[in-house]
């Protein structure tokens, strides 16, 4: 016997796994068990497990092999769809990334020239031919305003839905 | 190959790759159920044993069955395929340990008192001795796996992550310190 075990230890643990413990163990290793306090705690808490073990098993109440087989497949698929969404999404944000620098670069491009552009506007989108000159801003301006929060509306919508 | 294409077989589970990823060990329903048949009151048992919880044992079991299946499993048997699903449940259950846990008895979930009232009697008699109930957690795991289940060191170590090394002197201090527990519930 060692600090650790016992150098019986590995054979008295061979019987009690192929279950020849105790009857079909000889008589001199039952004597060394009585004797050894390594080995004779091995003896008692394997059988009180393999009891405990034994007892517990029929307990155990089961779910249907098919619905956990059901569940799985359903995992694995949106598993699936999930990784095949991610180069969509890694596109979606690279071509938002691309929009806003060439935004950014127009912003800055044309940083001069807003006021400019803001005057000219009503005659680019020939409101000109619809409303006199004088009240041309105080429509303009409102109509402008709610096809944007319109659209931001609607943009939000979608995506929501989405 | 389109997209819409992809999308189908993927909803159908059988996109290029993905397939190959997540089949464990190549186990179709048939195969699951007999592996299942075999396989699930012993790890049932350990679960319950080892947290001295039947209701989370349950949620358990089924976890680690859907997750064993999802996984790309083991090919070297049934052996091995049982090794890794005890592998899964003792992770899941480390997971447990881990959450924080409900303070007291009005946090805990109702359903965890009502539905075991009445086989309280009967799990009361085989539920695990006191004495394996003043062991740790991980003693009692290890304890199990070692004596109930019959692993030896290197496939506990595989179960748990611990080094094969310190298996044995950790198996060595349970078993010694639950032999004393039981000879003193046994002399009282």
């Amino acid at each position: 016997m060692t600090a650790f075990g016992c150098v019986r230890e590995n054979e008295v643990m061979e019987l009690l796994r192929q279950g020849y413990w105790p009857d079909a163990c000889p008589e001199e290793l039952r004597g060394h068990v009585e004797r050894c306090r390594i080995c004779s705690d091995l003896v008692l808490v394997t059988a009180t497990l393999k009891g405990e073990r034994k007892e517990a098993m029929p307990l155990a109440r089961l779910e249907a092999p098919g619905a956990l087989w059901w569940r799985a497949q359903l995992r694995r698929r949106n598993a699936a769809i999930e990784k095949m969404a991610r180069p969509i999404l890694g596109a979606e944000v690279f071509a938002l990334a691309m929009a806003l620098v060439f935004a950014a670069a127009v912003l800055v491009w044309q940083a001069g020239n807003w006021s400019e552009w803001i005057w000219d506007l009503p005659r680019a989108l020939h409101l000109d031919t619809l409303f006199s000159p004088g009240t041309m801003m105080w429509v303009a301006i409102p109509v402008l305003a709610t096809i944007a929060l319109i659209s931001g509306v609607v943009a939000y919508m979608v995506s929501e839905k989405q | 190959m389109s997209w819409e294409s992809t999308i189908s077989n993927a909803l159908a589970g059988k996109a290029a790759g993905l397939v190959v990823d997540a089949a464990p060990a190549a186990m179709d329903n048939e195969e699951f159920a007999a592996f299942y048949a075999r396989s699930a009151r012993p790890l049932w048992a350990y679960l319950a044993r080892v947290s001295r919880d039947p209701a989370l044992a349950d949620d358990l079991t089924q976890e680690s069955y859907v997750r064993f299946l999802c996984a790309t499993g083991p090919e070297e048997g049934e052996v091995a395929a049982r090794r890794y699903l005890f592998k899964i449940a003792t992770n899941l259950l480390r997971d447990h340990w881990r959450r924080p846990q409900p303070a007291s008895l009005e946090e805990m979930p109702e359903d965890r008192f009502a539905a075991r009232c009445g086989t309280a009697q009967t799990e009361t008699q085989v539920m695990l001795g006191p004495a394996l109930a003043q062991m740790r957690p991980r003693d009692r795991q290890l304890l199990w796996l070692a004596y109930a289940e019959g692993y030896s060191h290197r496939e506990i170590a595989e179960v748990t992550g611990l080094g094969t090394a310190s298996i044995r002197l950790l198996l060595f201090r349970a078993r010694r310190k639950m032999a004393q527990l039981l000879r003193k519930e046994g002399g009282a």
